[in-house]
């Protein structure tokens, strides 16, 4: 128990939605549908690593979050946090956590960055010349410090998403939750922020952080907990994710054209586990991923059924596994869907 | 890694929350001319009717004198007035705090914070009060200037009454707070209580001329009876002792409010937390 930042036992939640196309002179429509967000889901984090929640828009994850910020009740199941259950004693939970939650209006746009330090700083407790230390510290830290008496509506969102970071470490706590920490930022701001949120990590804090970009969560994580429809579907190091499909090739075909026919022919051909595709705008080819389960025999039936069909291949290249096909091997489908 | 973070104490919370709203407020004061000038302006329409409905010769002021013991009507609407723009005020800013919070963002934000929640509203009623009390004076001194306005009895016990009158005030705004944050819209609830202020408590107006079931209505808005206590000491010079019984109800008024607004307010907060519509807008 000692080497759990956070343990999550049984954790649902259910939301009550109100129906659709609901007349409300039918009184037998009144009734609410029930909607499960996180379906019993079990994971612990360890002390020191960072966890990353992968999985695609809707999944769970800010749900997830949310109850173990203490902003959302679970339905069932608990949650401890550094040993404190966070239902039954929320205040005591929240002194060991530092949220950042998705989007960037978490801080107060008409105050500065400092100002808004101060303030957040003082709803943990620390006031005075404590608090004007951690705050200067902080800044500096986040390369804020030229800008801090600026007020935030004037920041890049990059800033703003800094900023958020620097309000969830202002009490120091012993473990981050990071709702998509990088969403919205430019590709160099997304890298910074990578690089951040490891440092934070050496410090020896512990991270816990949702995401749907699967090279961050690669690159960032200790352990991955692949999310989808409210539960759980895999957990594991990255490596050992991919590992896991070794036995399995991916191929990328670039085609001209693609149809439902070649769809239906090429999942007929026995080894075929997976076929995703996508449309690529630049190139106005279609990007088609194929998993196959055996060796070069089935590569030839590939090529053979879609050069009958008329398609032109223009580029084909044998992969190694990303989480991404990690994801399509466990739900059929892609990340992005 | 071990740190010893204490929880924050309620006060520390109430004052952080009252800087904040202070260093907003008045980084874009462009609002506080129109607080200087809407006290003013508010009550012009009043006087000028009551003006125009009595005319030069004094004689019907006496019908007027006879219901209310005075024949200043324009301090007795003035109070009226006065009373009703802090009662719309406090709906206003203070019941819609919360609210804002959520539709900024940043309500999530501080719910994060290791503090009993409540102190965000205690610290945003600590500013809404500290800014009234400077603004009062300022107020009074309009008044003075504008309308002539003048004190027949003692601004202490005016003080008194509007002491004695905040905890009922702020027991509205508790439960108005948690409501807007709940139901998330704010307009059609202001309208509908400072309607009910405006024509039950008498505001430009004696009750008396009020018929029977209106008369009953207004006895349970705890604002007729400031009105009341403080129209007698401002206009007639009562005594502590002839308004005893309107600053007991009044207190009354302020412990059940107060009680209401508490249990408002956690009743909102197990809510939105079970339903998730904290931080959606
Ligand atoms: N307050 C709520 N009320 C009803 N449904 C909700 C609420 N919050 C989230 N949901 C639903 O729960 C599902 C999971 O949402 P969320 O946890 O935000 O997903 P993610 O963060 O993985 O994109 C979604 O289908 C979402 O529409
Ligand atoms: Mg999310």
């Amino acid at each position: 128990m000692l080497g759990y930042a956070i343990e999550v036992n049984d954790l649902r939640k259910e939301f009550q939605v109100k129906k659709k196309n609901e007349h409300f002179w039918k009184k037998k429509n009144k009734e609410k549908e029930i909607f499960v967000a996180v379906d019993n889901i079990n994971f612990d984090v360890k002390k020191g690593e960072i966890f990353g929640f992968l999985g695609p828009n809707g999944a769970g994850k800010t749900t997830t979050i949310k109850m173990i910020s203490t902003l959302l009740r679970p339905t069932s199941g608990t949650i401890i946090v550094n040993g404190e259950n966070v239902v039954e004693n929320p205040i005591k939970a929240l002194t060991n956590i530092g949220t950042v939650l998705a989007g960037e209006r978490s801080t107060y746009w008409k105050l500065t960055g400092r100002e808004n330090l101060e303030y957040f700083a003082a709803m943990h407790g620390i006031t005075g010349k404590k608090a004007r230390e951690k705050t200067d510290y902080l800044l500096k830290r986040l390369e804020l410090d030229k800008r801090a008496d600026e007020t935030v509506e004037k920041y890049s969102t990059g800033m703003k998403q800094r900023v958020a970071l620097a309000k969830a470490l202002i009490a120091e706590p012993n473990i981050l939750i990071l709702d998509e920490p990088t969403s919205g930022l430019d590709p160099q701001s997304a890298r910074n922020l990578r690089e951040i949120i490891l440092e934070i990590k050496e410090e020896g804090r512990t991270i816990f952080l949702t995401t749907h970009y699967m090279e961050e969560a690669d690159q960032l994580s200790d352990r991955i907990g692949i999310i989808d429809h409210g539960k759980i579907i895999a957990l594991d190091t990255p490596q050992n994710l991919k590992n896991n499909l070794n036995k399995t090739n991916i191929i990328n075909l670039e085609l001209d054209n693609w149809t439902e026919d070649v769809l239906e022919k090429i999942k007929e051909i026995p080894a075929i586990e997976n076929v995703t595709s996508k449309f690529n705008e630049n190139t106005q080819n279609f990007e088609v991923k194929v998993h196959v389960s055996n060796g070069s025999e089935t590569v030839s039936n590939l090529i053979t059924s879609t050069i009958s069909s008329g398609i032109k291949i223009i580029n084909f290249r044998v992969e190694e596994p990303t989480l991404e096909d990690v994801f399509i091997n466990l739900t059929g489908k892609s990340l992005r869907e | 890694m071990e740190t010893t973070i204490k929880k924050p104490s309620v006060f520390t919370a109430m004052g952080a929350v009252f800087k904040k709203e202070f260093k907003i407020a008045f980084r874009y004061p462009t609002w506080f001319i129109s607080m200087l000038i809407w006290p003013i302006l508010l009550p012009l329409g009043y006087v000028f009717t009551a003006k125009a409905l009595s005319g030069t010769d004094t004689s019907s002021l006496v019908s007027f004198a006879t219901l209310t013991g005075t024949s200043d009507y324009k301090t007795y609407m003035l109070i009226g007035t006065v009373m009703w723009s802090w009662m719309n005020s406090i709906l206003w800013s203070f019941g819609t705090s919360l609210r804002v919070e959520q539709v900024r963002g940043t309500l999530e934000s501080n719910w994060l914070c290791p503090v009993p929640k409540i102190s965000l509203l205690l610290g945003y009623s600590l500013f809404d009060m500290i800014f009234s009390i400077i603004y009062i004076p300022i107020i009074v001194l309009e008044f003075k200037l504008v309308y002539n306005f003048h004190f027949v009895g003692s601004p202490l016990l005016a003080l008194l009454v509007l002491l004695v009158s905040i905890p009922a005030v702020y027991g509205i705004g508790f439960i108005f707070a948690s409501l807007v944050m709940w139901v998330k819209e704010a307009n059609s609830m202001v309208f509908l209580v400072r309607g009910m202020i405006m024509v039950f408590c008498g505001i430009t107006y004696p009750l008396a001329v009020l018929p029977n079931w209106m008369r009953n209505v207004s006895k349970f808005i705890p604002i007729t009876y400031s009105i009341n206590a403080l129209r007698a000491v401002i206009t007639e010079g009562v005594s502590v002792g002839d308004i005893k019984s309107e600053i007991f109800i009044l207190l009354i008024f302020g412990a059940v409010l107060m009680t209401l607004g508490l249990l408002a307010f956690n009743y909102t907060q197990k809510r939105v937390k079970s339903s998730g519509s904290l931080g959606q807008y």
